[in-house]
């Protein structure tokens, strides 16, 4: 682990006990500039994680609740006229000067503000009557989802879903964590002791080196086969998008970073593949009894794994 | 529930055999009978639901009279509530008329069912008692056996009644025996007497034994004994048995009323081949005389005789059954004409054959010269291959040298039978510390490390990473050269090619 990272992650753990594993994944999509997609009961603490994060990394934390009557302009920003220029003057909108945004209950808004999020989220950009604004650089956004079927929501499209890089659950805190988070909580908020330890420069560079993390053909080989295995499995219908192989790809290297390395080896593929996939992969209807988590375990199984292949042209496989 | 139908597709097989060689109303009769089990609802109950003795709360049928006479006798059937009745007895409609809640009493069913437990005694008797009558059923067995071979009078009626058995049957008469040697009026009645003790004997033990299976056997072997010998019984006895093999079958589900129409049935389905379709279907007559031919000419096959003329089959069968019937004079004749058969197919040998014998001679003594030699060419190829593959290991690429030499210690732990399968290597240490030296085990982790960033880095390594990398190979080949025996060791060396 970065020295960095873990000092981010010692300060956001002072708030949200016991969820290392989490948030470790969370700075992962961070530095893979990536989105989040939490799925979640109320109140396991997820605005809490998002405003300790903002805090720590130096971000500045939005949060839009969303609900049926939350309109795309709310969130893109949209134009007014103005009297005294004659002309009209762009509004900024929820998502604009944000860093850190929290999309909460996002399948509670209609499809059309969904997918301005959506595109926002994708393009890093925002397009009001034909001018383009983009966001500033390190732009991450956590959604939140209710399950669904609960009344009124809409639930997200799965070309949708695509768009996120990782699904997590945080899930209720175990024994200890719980008594700690209540022991923590008796004198004052815990969130007023999160410390900034990095600047936001800091972090677009870290960025940055992500994306130069090596990354060899057998990994990418490993990556293409996984998610064509995905696609050929009996008992799946969707398979893995070549999107998704291209998160993997990313977010196996921001695993590296994260680890120490500058290089991304099969354990880092194998490691995000299945919070990566999950959200990807939809089952056949007439298939019972299996669960994508257990598809994408066979397919890490099944699928074999780079270092046991040629790896430099002209080398036998071993 | 699959077991039965297979069970029951065994013994349509078993009826359509008994038909096929032993055709006339009987067989034919017992084969649609077979045929129609599943389709006569209580035998289709009987032998397909083995839940039936599950649902023993099935209600009773809703007919006109019973609901009839259910409302005549209600006011009388009720009576109050009381504290401790369970609730599903209490009557709602009539409670609600009446404003007070009112029960049924126990029914007619239930009280039915203690009066028959009551009969039959508790279960622990029960057990008890068909224990006491396998035991007896056993030693009748053992008795009549040790008596049928101990005293000599049974023992040579029960030869006699091979005899007489063998020389009824037909399809034993196809192929040549010896009978035993007793004189032709022994009489049979002690064997006779003690084989049937061992039947009740045995049918006792199964009946005791409540086992299903064993009368499917019996059912079996009653219908394999029939074919074999072509000793067919009447069609009567046949349908008969069959009838008493599936009462007993389903003995502990049936009612009285049910196994009456099954009866009903069965004998209904006999009847009406015996009236529609009497007599031998020539057909199927002649289909089973060609197969019995084909069998017998297997048979002479495996026997080593030399097989007839298709053109004078029937004739050497005509030939055959003279000599069983006639004696051991005939059969001198017999052995003469094969003699005769082999000499003209001597003669009328082709000349071509010659060459081809000439032809294998040649081809035979190159390969012997050849052959000798072969397995040094073989161990010579893997030599080269197993040499080539090693040269990668001075590579002026350190980094494939490194990845390679480990891949190749990781390929010894696969030959070997401790590789962990389609798993990192860095994940190997945890499934290694089980079989291997756990210091061993540490040197692998550490070593996948260095061929991670090897194999999937841009790094640079050093001649000092593959001379360690060699040490750990080298050290590999000797842990695994102690642990294996000749015969893993020929394969790591000529199968594998990992050891030169």
């Amino acid at each position: 682990m970065r020295p960095q990272m873990e000092k981010v992650l010692g300060e956001v753990e002072k708030v949200i006990a016991g969820k290392r594993a989490v948030i470790e994944k969370i700075l992962l999509a961070l530095l893979a500039e990536g989105h989040v997609l939490l799925d979640d009961v109320p109140g396991v603490g997820k605005t809490t994680l998002a405003v300790a994060l903002s805090r720590a990394l130096g971000l500045t934390f939005r949060r839009i609740q969303f609900t049926p009557d939350v309109l795309p302009s709310d969130i893109v920003g949209f134009s007014i006229y103005d009297r005294e220029t004659g002309g009209f003057q762009y509004r900024p909108g929820a998502l604009n000067h944000a860093h850190l945004v929290l999309g909460d209950e996002i399948n509670r808004a209609s499809s059309k503000t969904q997918s301005a999020l959506l595109e926002a989220m994708e393009e890093r950009q925002v397009t009001v009557d034909g001018n383009t604004y983009p966001m500033e650089a390190p732009f991450l956004v956590i959604a939140t989802e209710n399950s669904v079927g609960t009344a009124g929501t809409q639930p997200l499209p799965y070309a949708q879903m695509d768009r996120f890089l990782v699904r997590l659950s945080l899930g209720y805190p175990d024994y200890e964590a719980q008594m700690t988070m209540l022991r923590d909580r008796q004198g004052g908020n815990p969130l007023e002791a999160v410390a900034r330890v990095m600047e936001r420069d800091e972090l677009t560079a870290m960025q940055r080196e992500v994306r130069n993390v090596t990354a060899k053909d057998a990994i990418l080989d490993y990556i293409t086969r996984l998610s064509m295995a995905s696609r050929s499995h009996e008992a799946v219908a969707v398979g893995v998008s070549p999107r998704g192989a291209l998160f993997l790809d990313r977010a196996a290297k921001a695993r590296a970073y994260l680890e120490g390395r500058d290089y991304v080896t099969g354990g880092d593929v194998q490691a995000v593949f299945r919070d990566v996939c999950a959200h990807r992969v939809l089952l056949k209807e007439n298939i019972s009894g299996t669960t994508v988590e257990q598809v994408l375990d066979e397919l890490l199984k099944k699928v074999e794994n780079p270092d046991r292949r040629g790896l430099f042209p002209g080398m036998k496989k071993a | 529930m699959t077991r039965r139908w297979v069970g029951w597709a065994a013994w349509l097989m078993l009826a359509s055999c008994l038909y096929f060689f032993e055709n006339n109303t009987g067989t034919r009769a017992v084969l649609l009978c077979s045929l129609l089990c599943p389709l006569v609802p209580p035998l289709r109950s009987a032998f397909f639901s083995p839940d039936r003795l599950k649902q023993t709360e099935t209600p009773k049928p809703l007919t006109v009279s019973s609901l009839v006479l259910r409302e005549a006798e209600e006011p009388g059937d009720v009576r109050a509530y009381l504290p401790g009745d369970p609730v599903n007895r209490i009557h709602w409609k009539l409670s609600a008329k009446r404003d007070e809640l009112l029960v049924r009493p126990q029914t007619l069913e239930t009280a039915e069912e203690k009066t028959k437990a009551e009969e039959t005694g508790t279960g622990e008797e029960k057990r008890s008692r068909s224990k006491r009558l396998a035991a007896l059923s056993l030693a009748a067995v053992l008795l009549s056996l040790l008596l049928l071979l101990l005293i000599p009078e049974a023992n040579r009626g029960a030869q006699a009644l091979c005899n007489r058995l063998f020389s009824a049957s037909e399809a034993v008469n196809a192929y040549a025996y010896d009978r035993f040697s007793v004189s032709e009026n022994q009489p049979v009645w002690p064997a006779v007497l003690l084989l049937s003790v061992m039947l009740t004997g045995m049918m006792g033990v199964l009946i005791a034994s409540r086992s299903r299976l064993l009368a499917l056997t019996l059912m079996g072997g009653c219908a394999a004994f029939q074919a074999y010998f072509g000793l067919p019984l009447p069609g009567w006895a046949n349908v008969g048995l069959l009838i008493l093999f599936a009462l007993w079958m389903a003995r502990r589900l049936w009612t009285r009323k049910e196994a009456l129409s099954i009866l009903c049935a069965l004998l209904i389905v006999s009847l009406s081949v015996a009236l529609i379709w009497p007599g031998v279907d020539m057909d199927t007559e002649a289909a089973s005389e060609r197969a019995r031919d084909w069998l017998n000419s297997l048979a002479q096959q495996a026997m080593g005789t030399v097989q007839e003329e298709p053109t004078g089959e029937n004739e050497v069968r005509h030939v055959h059954t003279q000599t069983l019937t006639a004696g051991e004079g005939e059969a001198q004749a017999e052995k003469e004409y094969r003699l005769m058969t082999v000499e003209e197919q001597q003669i009328s040998m082709p000349h071509w054959l010659d060459y081809l014998k000439i032809a294998l001679l040649l081809l035979l003594t190159v390969a012997l010269v050849v052959l000798p030699f072969l397995p040094f060419l073989w161990l010579n190829a893997r030599r080269k291959q197993a040499l080539e593959a090693r040269r990668v290991f001075e590579s002026d690429d350190v980094n494939e040298a490194v990845a390679a030499i480990f891949q190749h210690a990781a390929a010894w732990l696969n030959a070997m039978g401790y590789g962990a399968g389609n798993v990192l290597y860095r994940d190997w240490p945890d499934h290694l510390e089980t079989l291997l030296p756990t210091d061993y085990a540490e040197r692998f982790g550490q070593c996948a490390k260095i061929f991670e960033e090897a194999a999937y880095s841009g790094h640079e390594m050093t001649e000092e990473q593959r001379e360690t990398m060699r040490r750990f190979l080298e050290e590999t080949e000797a842990v695994m050269r102690a642990k294996a025996d000749w015969k893993q060791k020929l394969r790591l060396k000529y199968k594998e090619g990992l050891w030169i």
